[in-house]
């Protein structure tokens, strides 16, 4: 003990010996370490040991100048997807025309980005059925289209893809949702009942 | 020989109102219950009680019995219900949707008045549900007799729908609806409604304004939208 108090040094002095002396006194009054402050530090280090094995299975974690292109070709890559091939039942995405033909038949123009197997349009005219009136795709432009004779005046639609999803033209007249999700409206012209 | 048949129809007649007076009172009850069922399943014909459960079947059918009671058209109900249950919604959803629209029918009938046909209450109701009140359809009717009201209703709900506020969207429509050919217009002021809303409330209101001032002044109404005919202005520098 009196070794390891020894200076690496020869004091030249008095005054250095007082040093030497009070260091010594500090060394050996170290204070005691709180069990709280132990079990802090176990579980600090604990941690950074899980941290750094979690990371060692991602392999080296250097950063490479590559890695930012490769995260802005991916943003790329996603947004455009996004646009081309959107879920059918993305209503932004969906963008159908309603064009009137004549005093009683109205044609139903709907493209949809995506692939679906089958479409149907839904409404008053024909008691909300989505098996009574199938849409045909169009091989030119892959739109579906079907044109329904309907008597004068309003009347409530929607279109419904692949049996399941319900979807409208969000440029069409819109009717209030009452709970049960956005429906489109058109008018034929003519003296309503 | 057509004395004879008229004689002959006469006592036939008299017959007939004598054997009906001899009908003792329940009999002809059922028989005026009968006939009074009869138009109630007339006028719901659309009604088809295998699309819903038996629970809700009952109420919409009990619902239906007091619409009529009350003279609400009950067609416009059952393709609410019939929608409802397309979407496959729960029966409560569907009396609930189906109650709420009776309701604003029933408004929409006190505030158009009578004479209004089915399809222009439907359309007022909707309104009503979008949150038009009832003093705007009865400006429009001010400005529209019945049977003409469908498109400026219409054009009011879709354009209270994409956040045009209730007193601007009233103003431009009772004001369009005034002119000469003004469906058309009616129709260019909601194209143009829908294609501003995509970029906010403000620009459909903005859209709105200049739509109804170019159409008030003659000139052709721009259908562009108004972002894109806009350039940014650099404030000059000091």
């Amino acid at each position: 003990m009196t070794e390891r108090n020894e200076l690496p040094f020869h004091p030249a002095n008095q005054h250095d010996t007082d040093i030497a002396q009070r260091f010594a006194a500090l060394y050996v009054a170290t204070p005691t370490v709180e069990a709280g402050q132990v079990e802090r530090c176990a579980r600090s280090v604990l941690a950074q040991a899980v941290h750094q094995r979690s990371r060692s299975a991602w392999g080296t974690s250097h950063v490479r100048w590559w890695w930012g292109a490769a995260a802005a070709a991916a943003l790329v890559t996603m947004t455009l997807t996004a646009r081309r091939g959107a879920a059918p039942a993305d209503v932004v995405g969906v963008h159908g025309a309603v064009t009137t033909l004549d005093k009683n038949a109205v044609r139903f123009d709907l493209r949809l980005p995506s692939s679906a197997k089958a479409v149907a349009v839904v409404g008053d005219f024909n008691g909300w059925d989505e098996h009574a009136t199938p849409m045909a795709r169009e091989k030119r432009n892959g739109s579906w289209s079907v044109s329904v004779p309907m008597a004068a005046g309003r009347h409530v639609y929607a279109f419904v893809v692949d049996g399941a999803q319900w979807v409208v033209d969000p440029m069409a007249p819109q009717v209030p949702n009452d709970g049960y999700g956005p429906a489109n409206a058109v008018v034929v012209e003519g003296l309503p009942k | 020989m057509i004395a004879g048949s008229l004689v002959g129809l006469a006592l036939a007649g008299q017959l007939l109102s004598i054997a009906s007076g001899m009908l003792p009172q329940p009999m002809r009850d059922t028989v005026r219950n009968g006939i009074e069922a009869q138009r109630s399943s007339e006028q719901q014909a659309q009604f088809d009680a295998a699309r819903f459960d038996s629970v809700t079947a009952l109420s919409l059918r009990s619902y239906l019995d007091a619409a009529i009671e009350q003279g609400i058209p009950t067609a416009p109900l059952i393709n609410r219900a019939l929608e409802g249950s397309a979407r496959k919604k729960s029966g409560a959803e569907i009396m609930r949707a189906v109650r709420l629209f009776g309701a604003a029918l029933a408004q929409a009938m006190a505030a158009l008045g009578p004479g209004t046909p089915v399809a222009e209450l439907e359309a007022g109701a909707s309104a009503l549900r979008a949150g038009v009140d009832e003093k705007s359809l009865a400006a429009i009717r001010a400005v529209r007799p019945a049977g003409a009201a469908i498109i400026p209703l219409m054009v009011l709900t879709d354009i209270k729908q994409r956040g045009v506020p209730i007193v601007t969207a009233i103003d431009a429509v009772t004001a369009i609806a005034r002119m000469p050919t003004s469906d058309e217009a009616l129709n260019g002021l909601r194209e143009t409604v829908a294609k501003n809303a995509v970029r906010g409330p403000g620009m459909a209101v903005d859209a709105l304004t200049r739509y109804l001032k170019s159409t008030a002044s003659g000139s052709k109404p721009a259908s562009a939208p108004a972002a894109l005919d806009r350039k940014p202005i650099r404030p000059p520098s000091p």
